[in-house]
């Protein structure tokens, strides 16, 4: 176990290393000059020089990636030509907001999928399946952007029942509290501000509800999949020559067996959702790291697009370790070795 | 792992109890509208406002908020076209032009507690010419400062410049306290999220990056008094969607929307409880002409370039955000000439011009490339009219998405055959003066700065170079000289203006007083503003 976690981690360190390589690259080489970005639209020749000078770009290509890869381990991520702050503390105030956008949406895509996943595998053929196929379809192929403005439109325009946009209302905001974390709901929480923390929650029902269309519907598929694939195998039928009632199969045995494929599809559609976030803040005003990513590539921040790019990378790359070990914790057939 | 059916059921259902209650009494629109409708103003910007918080050297969109923490020592009133006092009460030039003495307003102080006079003001203006960038140029006449008494403040100047109207600039030209930070870099603190203003607003909070970028508060020792009705907070919130920005100022949430696309706006018009108020601007958009190489060297072709666009198909294609004005300098600025006259559209004149330099239909084909600034929706529509009006005149032309950095790199370039044939940029003045239009894009320059027509003209560079001397000692002649320049553009087709902007605002009924001024672009000065009781 620790020789495969060792080993693991080693490859996953290489593959985030030649992302960041390829990325710092391509940054590189696509048109443009971030020293003029840096230095503002109006500088003269002479502050763009200087610019070039201070961001490093002056010099050779090799040094200036072996000084950046340097900088990712003592914390420094380089400094965003937008912002003009250390990229890190750019990330640090952007991914909490995210994530908790993130987990929210899983939540509710979890608790959506798996029933229905469920019931469509406990009622195949019939209509009710049908409807949870099609519903499953609709939920992965719609695109989010529209989702997002439909669920404004409806929820917020027609009925008046959630807010349009933003993290919590104004009044927080014009007066905001600690931030310990940066993601609404905790840092409402930890303040001990339960107006706030309603706040945030029925701030975070609607982006989070278009992220979740997505996750709902693969995991409603895969959770159907599984379990009917399950329900097939030999032993299952073995424990129904034992007499056992179908419920008690379904329950007991085929869903258990079934959890290995979702929980890998949950932790895929977690960094697949990551970067869905990018569209859904946009238009509903979160300052997550998809504002951070689409800001950053419209100025052509190239420290910033690295330094995403690297944090989306660690994401994939350690969200895929940590399925492996799930599904090894989940069903004692797999031996990790 | 005990997963079972029931476990889900009972999440989905406490799933659902949430989303029940959290829509059961959200925050519905009607009440979180009270916050914008009441003391609070809330300015939505589509994009980060404070990108640079130092007075002295911030030169992008900062002055929104800017202008209502800081204050200048004169402003610019565009209805009247006159320079009215603010920090300065009065003043007069002596020499020629050569000195100008200010007198001080008294009982000023500035955010931080310590007082407005005559040297405050001196450091202020010093350091912004020792740090020499934004529109720290307009300083540049400044041979030295002295301060006759604590409140007089005089400049003397190595040429004749308009001083008064230099010091009513939107960008270098705040005064502010530069003993601020202490013993910090000024620079470091002002970035921190400070400021150090005399303005009627200062600082509450400052989140970065987030939706509520800024918030401002009055100031409760400023100089003009909190008397009468006036809005006690400042919100500026970051809105990037126009679908979004529309829903807010609908629900109320917001009491002002900066800019969103024409199209959208119109939808907006006659909304109850908004108005939908239009303004014009000192903003121009320009297509610039290579000069310097290609095809476009030869002055027919640009001319008959400058005939074959339909340049009031495009004012209609952007549904009013448009208007068509004669020469480079906008209606309502010193310089303006109604008599220049306007490029036309016409097609036969432009035959005729092509084909004298051997091209058009049936003869010789041109092929040119055009750069436009990457999610300019109006510059990427105007790039297709432009495409499909030149087409029929057998004329190739090449349009390229650039972001804003790359495009100025392109038109930068060293080697001439990398840089465009045309491309756009928008244009407003640092203060109210004409001017730069033609010291910026037009005067010689090597290596080009902002000239990206690379047009070269002795007779123009010496006009620029003695234009606003003139202006500061015998104004009617320099109204004249501008004239003369205007044509030479006209005629030379270096540039060519499409159209000034006129700004499509929406702003809450509630709101009271509201009057944009275009020398100061997007600022809304919400001192003299207030809600409706």
């Amino acid at each position: 176990m620790t020789r495969y976690l060792v080993r693991r981690v080693g490859l996953s360190a290489l593959v985030v290393a030649g992302v960041v390589l390829l990325t710092f690259l391509i940054a590189r080489v696509v048109p443009g000059d971030p020293a003029t970005s840096w230095a503002g639209p109006h500088a003269t020749p002479a502050e763009i020089a200087q610019a070039r000078h201070h961001l490093g770009l002056d010099r050779p290509f090799v040094d200036q990636i072996a000084t950046y890869f340097r900088g990712i381990f003592v914390g420094d991520w380089g400094t965003s030509i937008h912002t003009h702050r250390p990229v890190l503390s750019d990330l640090a105030s952007a991914v909490p907001t995210s994530l908790e956008l993130v987990i929210a949406a899983l939540l509710i895509a979890l608790a959506v999928g798996v029933p229905l996943g469920l019931a469509a595998a406990r009622h195949r053929g019939r209509p009710a399946d049908h409807a949870i196929r099609g519903f499953a379809v609709v939920g992965v192929s719609m695109p989010i952007f529209w989702l997002a403005l439909i669920l404004q439109l409806v929820f917020f325009n027609y009925l008046h029942l959630l807010p349009v946009a933003g993290e919590y209302g104004l009044r927080f905001q014009e007066n905001p509290v600690h931030a310990y974390t940066h993601a609404a709901v905790l840092d409402a929480i930890l303040n001990g501000n339960w107006a706030m923390l309603w706040s945030a929650l029925t701030h975070l029902v609607l982006p989070a509800c278009a992220i979740a269309a997505y996750p709902a519907g693969v995991i409603a598929r895969m959770v159907r999949a599984s379990v009917l694939d399950v329900s097939g195998e030999t032993h299952i039928q073995m424990l129904r020559a034992f007499g056992f009632g179908e419920r008690t199969i379904f329950n007991r045995f085929a869903m258990r067996l079934a959890w290995n494929p979702v929980a890998q599809v949950v932790a895929l559609v977690f960094a697949y959702s990551l970067v869905n976030t990018f569209l859904v803040e946009s238009i509903f005003d979160w300052s997550g790291l998809g504002s951070y990513a689409s800001d950053s590539i419209i100025s052509l921040d190239t420290p910033a697009i690295v330094g995403i790019t690297l944090f989306v990378a660690i994401v994939y790359v350690f969200a895929n370790l940590a399925v492996d070990l799930v599904q090894a914790a989940l069903d004692p057939r797999i031996r990790l070795r | 792992m005990g997963f079972s059916v029931r476990w889900f059921g009972v999440s989905v259902i406490a799933a659902a109890c949430l989303l029940a209650a959290a829509t059961g009494s959200a925050a519905a629109p009607s009440s979180a509208g009270a916050t914008a409708a009441g003391q609070t103003f809330v300015y939505d910007s589509y994009t980060q406002v404070m990108i640079n918080w130092d007075p002295a050297t911030a030169y992008d969109q900062e002055q929104v908020a800017l202008e209502n923490m800081y204050e200048t020592l004169t402003s610019f009133n565009t209805k009247t076209q006159t320079i009215e006092p603010l920090l300065a009460t009065s003043w007069k030039k002596s020499q020629g032009g050569k000195l100008w003495t200010f007198t001080l307003r008294r009982g000023v102080r500035f955010h931080t507690g310590r007082p407005f006079n005559a040297q405050a003001a001196k450091a202020a203006i010093l350091r912004m010419k020792k740090l020499n960038q934004a529109a720290a140029y307009a300083w540049a006449a400044v041979k030295s400062i002295t301060t006759p008494t604590p409140y007089t403040l005089a400049l003397h100047l190595a040429y004749p410049q308009p001083m008064d109207l230099i010091s009513s600039a939107q960008y270098s030209a705040y005064m502010y306290d530069v003993k601020a930070s202490g013993t910090e870099d000024l620079a470091k603190w002002f970035g921190a999220g400070h400021d150090a203003g005399t303005g009627p607003y200062e600082v509450k909070t400052a989140a970065p990056g987030q939706e509520v970028e800024l918030t401002l508060k009055q100031f409760p020792g400023y100089w003009g008094g909190w008397h009468g009705k006036h809005y006690t907070n400042i919100v500026y919130r970051i809105v990037r969607q126009d679908s979004t920005a529309v829903q807010l100022v609908r629900s109320g949430q917001v009491s002002f929307v900066q800019q969103m696309s024409p199209q959208l706006w119109a939808t907006v018009k006659g909304s109850p409880g908004l108005r939908t108020p239009t303004s014009s601007s000192f903003e121009n958009l320009l297509l610039y002409l290579n000069t310097a190489s290609g095809p476009l060297q030869s002055k027919a072709v640009r001319q008959a370039i400058s005939d074959a666009i339909d340049y009031n198909g495009i004012v209609t294609a952007l549904k009013g955000a448009a208007i068509r004005q004669p020469g480079i300098i906008p209606t309502g600025l010193f310089g303006h000439s109604p008599t220049v006259p306007l490029h036309s559209y016409d097609v036969a004149r432009a035959t005729q011009l092509l084909a004298s330099a051997g091209f058009g239909p049936g003869k010789n084909k041109i092929t040119l490339s055009m750069t436009y600034t990457q999610g300019d929706s109006n510059e990427q529509l105007i790039s297709t009219l432009i495409k499909s009006n030149l087409a029929p005149l057998n004329i190739d032309l090449n349009v390229q998405a650039l972001t804003t950095s790359t495009k100025y790199a392109k038109a930068r370039s060293t080697n001439p055959a990398d840089r465009q044939d045309m491309t756009f940029i928008y244009w407003y003045p640092d203060y109210p003066d004409p001017a730069t239009w033609f010291i910026s894009l037009l005067h010689t320059q090597s290596p080009p700065s902002f000239n990206f027509a690379y047009y070269s003209n002795t007779t123009l560079d010496k006009q620029i170079d003695s234009i606003e001397r003139i202006t500061a000692s015998n104004p009617a002649q320099a109204k004249t000289i501008y004239r003369q320049m205007e044509m030479t553009v006209f005629n030379d087709v270096p540039i060519i203006s499409l159209y000034t902007v006129e700004k499509q605002r929406i702003v809450l009924d509630s709101v009271q007083g509201y009057q944009d001024n275009p020398a100061y672009v997007d600022v809304v000065f919400v001192y003299k503003i207030h809600p409706k009781a």
